[in-house]
């Protein structure tokens, strides 16, 4: 899974790099291309929101555990 | 007060998704950019390059109208207008001898309308140096700028030195207000705390200060990254950036003090006083102060921080839901950070 998003944002920059080279003058400012920006600030997120209910599944697992050891 | 069930967790996340997405999407309003030169002469003309933003100046044609603005509503329209392609401009303006106001130094902005983009204002974007010599006044060349384009659409306001920047508000601004929602529970836990000696609060005051400082670090960092790009460096020993160091630094010393005891219930209640002698600096040192002095943030000099000036009604729409979502999100954190302490108490009092 960690693989996959890493395989994926790696992709996603070498994608920037080729559209770098068309010699957009405005490249910064053409609405088109936050998209990618946008893409790559959900992606983000989104990876640390998975990562986060990770941790709060396995906290519950582990104090369930204990309740039921109880 | 943590609350249990997973509403108000996909709520935050949901909000931080629609920020994202509307922060980063929505256009900006067109703008002038830069003017060059800034500088004229009265009874002289004045030819200057515009730089447009997000402007359709090629597109409009013939329609582009420009003004040169006096703050007391004189205006001078331009004497030709010479379009280059969609952003850029040259305009040329034939300024009387004579300038409305009585100083030797004046202030012009300058106003650019066309049907397509709608009216764009640059303020203070010339100063015109009036002549002390005999001129023939010219009365008849006072026009005031009138029957302004209007265009539909969302747009983010633009701002010169912003420019796309100003999308920075729903992410620095955001994790601010979430500090301040976090230290505030953390001192209702420190109070619990005294008044009960239940060690849970204890723990949920720690977890809440805990994320708290991490806001607080996210936000210094965003904001000196901002700054890089609008101010010019990263640190300008703004008063407000001064006093926010300060007052994180107080509160990594809470975790330096809770680290000093070994008895679990005088560290509790050391550090739960430590805790509101914490957070009652918070309101000096980030609110009072920084709006007494000059400063570079929005609010200063006696202005309310952050105020109408600073917000428009298309980024109200986006910047609440900003301050609910990544609040929530940083309450999911803290109820993580306490659920792991008290799993983490559980074995101890195990052993």
């Amino acid at each position: 899974m960690i693989m996959l998003r890493y395989a994926l944002f790696m992709f996603i920059s070498i994608f920037c790099t080729f559209s770098l080279s068309a010699a957009n003058a405005d490249f910064m400012r053409s609405i088109g291309k936050i998209y990618v920006v946008v893409g790559v600030m959900l992606l983000l997120f989104l990876g640390i929101v998975f990562y986060l209910i990770q941790i709060d599944r396995r906290l519950t697992n582990f104090e369930n555990q204990i309740k039921s050891d109880e | 007060m943590i609350k249990s069930g997973k509403i108000w967790k996909f709520t935050g996340v949901g909000l931080i998704v629609y920020v994202i997405l509307a922060g980063m999407l929505v256009p900006l309003k067109t703008g002038i950019e830069s003017v060059e030169p800034s500088f004229g002469n009265a009874g002289e003309v004045l030819e200057i390059e515009v730089t447009g933003y997000n402007s359709h100046f090629k597109e409009a044609g013939n329609a582009v109208r420009a003004w040169l603005k006096w703050e007391n509503g004189k205006a001078l329209a331009s004497k030709s207008i010479i379009i280059k392609d969609d952003r850029k401009l040259t305009l040329s303006f034939s300024i009387p001898g004579n300038l409305p106001e009585d100083k030797e130094v004046q202030t012009v902005s300058l106003l650019i309308d066309n049907p397509i983009d709608g009216t764009s204002v640059l303020p203070s974007a010339i100063f015109l140096r009036a002549t002390k010599g005999n001129v023939q006044s010219e009365n008849d060349k006072w026009v005031t700028p009138g029957n302004f384009s209007k265009v539909t659409g969302i747009t983010f306001p633009f701002r010169n030195i912003l420019g796309e920047t100003i999308r920075n508000t729903y992410f620095h601004v955001p994790l601010w207000f979430g500090m301040m929602f976090l230290f505030l529970f953390a001192v209702i836990n420190s109070i619990k705390y005294l008044r009960n000696g239940t060690p849970e609060f204890d723990l949920k005051a720690e977890a809440f200060t805990h994320t708290g400082i991490f806001y607080g670090i996210m936000g210094l960092v965003t904001g000196a990254l901002w700054a890089k790009n609008t101010w010019g460096a990263y640190w300008s020993w703004d008063i407000k950036q001064n006093m926010t160091v300060v007052a994180l630094l107080i509160y990594a010393a809470y975790f330096i003090l809770r680290a000093s005891f070994e008895d679990p219930e005088k560290r509790g209640r050391v550090c739960a006083a430590y805790s509101i002698f914490a957070f009652s600096t918070l309101i000096p040192l980030l609110y009072v102060i920084p709006r007494l002095t000059d400063s570079l943030h929005p609010g200063s000099g006696g202005n309310p921080a952050f105020g109408s000036q600073d917000l428009d009604n298309t980024m109200r729409m986006v910047f609440y839901p900003a301050v609910i979502g990544w609040t929530l999100f940083g309450f999911w954190i803290s109820s993580l950070q306490f659920r792991y302490l008290r799993l983490q108490k559980i074995q101890e009092d195990l052993d």
